[in-house]
């Protein structure tokens, strides 16, 4: 078996060899990154690699091949303030956390909320917008007026969100989707879903692009989506907090904001508001 | 049922460039899953037919481990777990686990090739005066192969289908890409016609292509 083994072994040799090549601009070493001057590992040198799902129109989409978005430009507008490229990166809103604590980008800019049992695995830097946590409903349902008649009704949920647990205290019979437009879709197929509970404003994009849902009076409460950042990466969050407030202070942010839903996500009222933490 | 058409058609025209690169991300990644495959394939066939009874029962908790857990927990796994030790790019541990899961499978196609061999076959090489080594090599392991050719590709198939798998660690393939395209034009049903069709054209072409090799191996012609 002698040469046969040793054509095996080389083979094997070439597979690896070749899995080897296509990391060329990866890290050999188990470690993360690099620190530059500015005291912060990056994954990728000089680049600022940040996370998002890809499917939460209209914070994080793709349109023509480009990743585009609220959060992507708000991704875009701080690595520039930081000296770093911009490289925007799609990963399952599921597995976004577990992809961020294992090194596998720099920070999520996707729309996630501070909770603090979310603040256990990542810290976070200030919130960059407000949305409100809402149900929604079939055009059709006059049934629902508020959470309360939504008790062991069917509800439909992103995995992973911050509106599972709302859901669950409401009821235990829950849908888990990958995607918040899929399960806004299902609310329009009869007998799929009784609701869903989303931001309010991606339910109001699925109405505009002709969804046949509507929204169930207020925003239950707000949460304050901010940027996830790795733990054993304290310098990047404090960079990240200092490059959001100049974009606050010099107008870009609202700039952003304006550009995509017309007013300034962070200018609101937050007197008697319940926070979700 | 015309208007369902047209969107089809639209969605079609405006999402064909991005499918086609994410078509070719499917394609990468089932060839390598196909080559990291057959390479193990070979080595635990040979393991599982080998007289050591060691190899033996490394070649079957192997086998039973990658048959007896789905493809998308391996993916996690290898994703999640090995690459706290090594850095692997979300493409390549798809990839790998890919290529992995299908191990299991082309080593059983060929354990079972192999095996089908008349042993009249080794015999007479053997008594030839060929070693062990050399019997495998010249005598079994070409016509192994060629009995191993049509659920070889059978599995190849499957693998390429299997590769949508690797969307759950944001690999851009095919699936990937739908699920955003989809979530973005909020046109589910058409979207998912659309990749459905990308995927039914890649395999109509890797069968041609099959076909065409198993001809070219024909010893009848």
């Amino acid at each position: 078996m002698g040469k046969l083994k040793m054509m095996l072994l080389m083979l094997a040799a070439s597979v690896l060899l070749l899995a080897a090549c296509g990391k060329d601009d990866e890290k050999s070493s188990g470690s993360a990154g690099e620190t530059g001057d500015s005291g912060y590992d990056l994954v990728k040198k000089g680049k600022f690699t940040y996370a998002a799902s890809g499917v939460y129109k209209p914070f994080s989409f793709e349109e023509d091949g480009e990743l585009t978005g609220f959060d992507i430009e708000i991704g875009k507008a701080l690595a520039e303030k930081m000296d770093l490229e911009p490289n925007p990166v799609t990963n399952p809103f599921e597995t976004i956390l577990q992809g961020l604590v294992g090194k596998k980008f720099d920070a999520i800019i996707g729309s996630m909320a501070y909770t603090k049992e979310r603040a256990k695995q990542a810290d976070f830097t200030e919130p960059y917008y407000y949305s409100g946590g809402m149900i929604f409903v079939a055009k059709d349902n006059d049934e629902v007026k508020g959470p309360d008649d939504l008790k062991g009704k069917k509800i439909g949920v992103v995995a992973q969100s911050t509106y599972e647990a709302p859901a669950k205290e409401l009821s235990d019979n829950i849908q888990y989707y990958s995607s918040d437009v899929v399960a806004l879709k299902d609310l329009t197929v009869k007998g799929r879903l009784d609701a869903v509970i989303t931001a309010d404003i991606v339910g109001f994009e699925a109405i505009d692009n002709g969804f046949e849902v509507k929204e169930v009076g207020k925003p239950m409460w707000v949460e304050q989506p901010s940027i996830a950042v790795n733990k054993d990466n304290p310098e990047l969050t404090k960079a990240l907090d200092k490059a959001l407030q100049e974009l606050i202070d010099d107008g870009t942010y609202k700039e952003i904001s304006e550009k995509w839903f017309g007013r300034d996500l962070l200018d609101i009222d937050l007197e008697g508001v319940e926070l979700l933490e | 049922m015309p208007e369902i058409f047209k969107t089809f058609y639209d969605v079609f025209i405006q999402t064909y460039k991005g499918f086609l690169e994410a078509g070719l991300l499917t394609i990468e990644i089932t060839a390598i899953a196909v080559v990291i495959g057959t390479v193990l394939g070979i080595i635990f066939a040979l393991m599982k037919i080998s007289n050591s009874k060691i190899l033996q029962t490394i070649a079957n908790l192997y086998i039973t481990l990658i048959r007896g857990t789905p493809l998308i927990v391996q993916i996690m796994f290898l994703y999640f777990g090995i690459t706290s030790i090594i850095v692997l790019e979300n493409f390549w541990a798809g990839a790998i686990a890919l290529g992995v899961h299908n191990g299991a499978y082309i080593a059983e196609i060929f354990r079972g090739s192999i095996q089908g061999i008349d042993r009249g076959q080794r015999e007479a090489s053997l008594a030839l005066g060929m070693n062990r080594s050399q019997t495998m090599r010249r005598i079994v392991f070409p016509q192994a192969l060629r009995r191993a050719i049509p659920p070889l590709g059978n599995q190849f198939i499957i693998t390429l289908k299997d590769s949508s798998l690797v969307y759950v660690i944001g690999v851009s393939e095919l699936f990937g890409l739908a699920n955003r395209v989809a979530a973005s034009n909020f046109k589910q049903f058409e979207t998912f016609l659309v990749v459905g069709l990308y995927y039914l054209i890649l395999v109509l072409i890797f069968t041609a292509l099959l076909k065409w090799y198993e001809n070219k191996l024909d010893v009848d012609k």
